[in-house]
Order: structure tokens, then sequence, then C-alpha cells
């Protein structure tokens, strides 16, 4: 089947503003967005440029803007999108840097706002012991690749470019919630703020985007709710 | 360099809206409303202080201009923004502060049924007198 690819072109050090271009592919349903994109780069237009590196949906690396919502460019197949046109832009609400690579420094400046790590005070004796009920509190926060599909597609930081952002908010409560850290304090108080977790107005973007299906909008309902316990 | 960076409101009306965007932009929406209605309702109510020196008129006045036909209609959208407000702000309390957020879409129908049945439900509420009145000058 033929599909039409409409494909954002930007390139920093030469336009001043994006334009769009066309291209016209024989498909199989079956084929992912990143192959289309691998053959219009290999045999129509060199200069495409975007992001791809494990091409498996782990690196996180690909994370576009098709028809409208964020996704992983290697996840998601042609017969996923049910359209012959596909619209590809880069993710939103980030400076574009060239075609569909964006400037990501902004959203790990934020991640790292968070203490994205686990902090431990005193060397473990043997292990750092977690029982399966503790580990299962995290089992879904720790699934998170970094792809930025979340942070870009949430209308907050569209209109407060300040907020932390989802994947910094999910970060925190992978951390605040692990029994294995000695200080979630440390990570609560990090999005204790106006621009932190009570930015989020449970608009569901970041859930429909996340490529993992992880349920970010919860986590971030818990975030609250450990905050107001805190304040009792 | 300068890298190109979209405005807000561009990428607002271009990214694809689901069902829990459509309940906050609603929600927004009712929420401006409603502060403009409360302005208008406390002018509209400053006006009645007159019926201290009238003896009534302006109170009768405004009453006659309030239960117009158009009147009735405004009336019955600003109920359907006070519902929308109330049912979605029960919705976001149930998800901020208990399991909400894994059914928020299951919250949005239930939020949209509810308040379409008790919006027709006023609806019958405010007209039916009219309606009557209207049907029994006919026949």
């Amino acid at each position: 089947m033929q599909v039409t690819f409409s494909i954002q072109r930007y390139d920093s050090s030469k336009d001043k503003k994006p334009y769009r271009q066309e291209f016209k592919l024989d498909v199989e349903p079956t084929d992912r967005i990143l192959d289309c994109l691998d053959r219009i780069k290999w045999d129509f237009e060199g200069s495409l440029t975007y992001r791809r590196s494990c091409s498996h949906g782990i690196c996180g690396s690909d994370a576009i803007n098709i028809n409208g919502k964020n996704m992983l460019a290697c996840q998601v197949l042609i017969q996923d999108i049910k359209k012959k046109r596909i619209k590809i832009d880069p993710i939103p609400g980030m400076p574009i840097i060239k075609d569909l690579v964006v400037d990501t420094t902004d959203f790990f400046a934020k991640y790292e706002v968070v203490k994205p790590y686990l902090i431990a005070k005193n060397p473990p004796p043997k292990e750092r012991f977690q029982s399966v009920a503790d580990r299962a509190l995290i089992d879904e926060a720790v699934n998170c690749i970094l792809c930025g599909a979340c942070t870009s597609s949430c209308p907050s930081m569209w209109g407060n470019p300040n907020y932390l952002g989802p994947a910094a908010m999910l970060k925190a409560y992978r951390f605040a919630f692990d029994s294995r850290d000695e200080a979630p304090a440390e990570h609560l108080e990090a999005i204790d703020t106006s621009d932190g977790v009570w930015r989020c107005h449970t608009i569901f973007n970041c859930v429909e985007a996340c490529p993992k299906e992880i349920n970010l909008t919860w986590h971030i309902s818990q975030l609250k709710k450990k905050m107001v316990e805190r304040e009792l | 360099m300068n890298f190109y960076q979209s405005g807000w409101t561009k990428v607002l009306t271009t990214y694809h809206r689901f069902a829990g965007s459509w309940a906050w932009i609603f929600h927004r929406i009712s929420g401006l409303a409603l502060t403009a209605y409360i302005f208008m309702h406390i002018i509209a109510l400053s006006n009645l202080q007159k019926h201290k020196i009238d003896g009534g008129k302006a109170f009768n006045e405004e009453m006659a201009l309030f239960s117009s036909p158009f009147f009735l209609v405004i009336e019955w959208l600003l109920f359907a923004f006070v519902l929308y407000h109330t049912l979605n702000g029960i919705r976001i309390v149930l998800v901020d502060f208990a399991n909400g957020a894994r059914y928020h879409k299951q919250l949005h129908y239930a939020v949209v049924t509810i308040g379409v049945i008790a919006f027709i439900a006023m609806g019958y509420v405010i007209f039916s007198h009219q309606v009557n009145k209207t049907v029994a000058m006919l026949f």
C-alpha cells in the first residue's frame, strides 16, 4: 500500500522557520514508522535527521510526534496509524535543532532536580534487601526509558516552561517510594513547589503518550497524597 | 545558535486531544465562564438596591427581564457550566486523592452521562411551565 509522509523539516543553521516535505512510499502494514524514516533517509533524502539508537523501544531516543500524538517511531506500525497520510513532527514543547531532533538539555536539567538516584548514607551489610511487596510499589515506575514523550505532551509544560514535567515526577516517585532509599524527603522536597507536583492538572496527555504504558498521572497523584500526609 | 520553538498556542491547537484533554479544556472554559458570571451577578444584585427608594419597581423590572425566554436559555447554559465544573471537580478530587487516575476515562464518561441527564432534567424544570402555558393557549 502507498502512504504519504508529511515530515516537518528545519535546519537551525540556515532556516528561519520549519517547512514541510512530502514523501510517497510503498509500505507493508507491518512496517514500523522508523523503517519508513530509514527508507526515506537512505533512498530519497539523505539530509533528513532523526535520533535512533537501539530501534527496539529500549533506548528512548526516537520519540516523535505522529499525527499529533507523541510515540516511539520504533514501536508503532503503519497498521496502527490507520491513515494513508502520516504527519511526522518533532516532539512539541522543546527547541528544534534539526528536523526531528530536539534539544533535550532542559528536559535532563529538570530530571536532575529531583535527585534521580538512590540516596543511601551507609554501605549495605551484604545487600539492600527489598520485599516483593515493596518492590511492587515501583514496578511500573522503573519501566521509564526517558524518551521525553510524556513531558513534551504536557499542556502544563507548554504553558509554563519551568514545570518539571511528568518524567521528572515519575523519577521522584521511583526513588521516594523505594524502600531502600534512606532520604525520600529529599526527592519530595524538590517537587513540593508550584512548578513541581502541584502544576499537574491531571490532563492525562502523558499517560496517552507513554510508550511503556506507565500511568504517570497515577504516580503523580500518589506523590500529591504523600505531600498532604506530610503536612497532617 | 537559535533553535526554533513553536509557541504554546500552536502546540495546543495541533496536538491530538484525548478524553482527559477535553475534560481539562471544558473545566477551564466553564471556570472562566463562572468567573465572568459572578461579576454580572454582583452588578445585577447591586441594581436591586434601588428597591429601597422606588418601592419594588426595579426588582419587578429585573425579574421580568430574567423570566424572558432568552434569559431562561442563558440560565440553562449557566446551569450547564455549574454542573460540568462541579462534576468534573469531583472527578479531579477522585483522581488526585483516591485511585481515580486508574479509571479516569470511565470517570469522564460518568461525568458526561450524569451531566447530560441532569441538563435535560433541568431543561424540563425551566421550560415545562412556559411550554404548558403555550400549549394551553393553542388548544
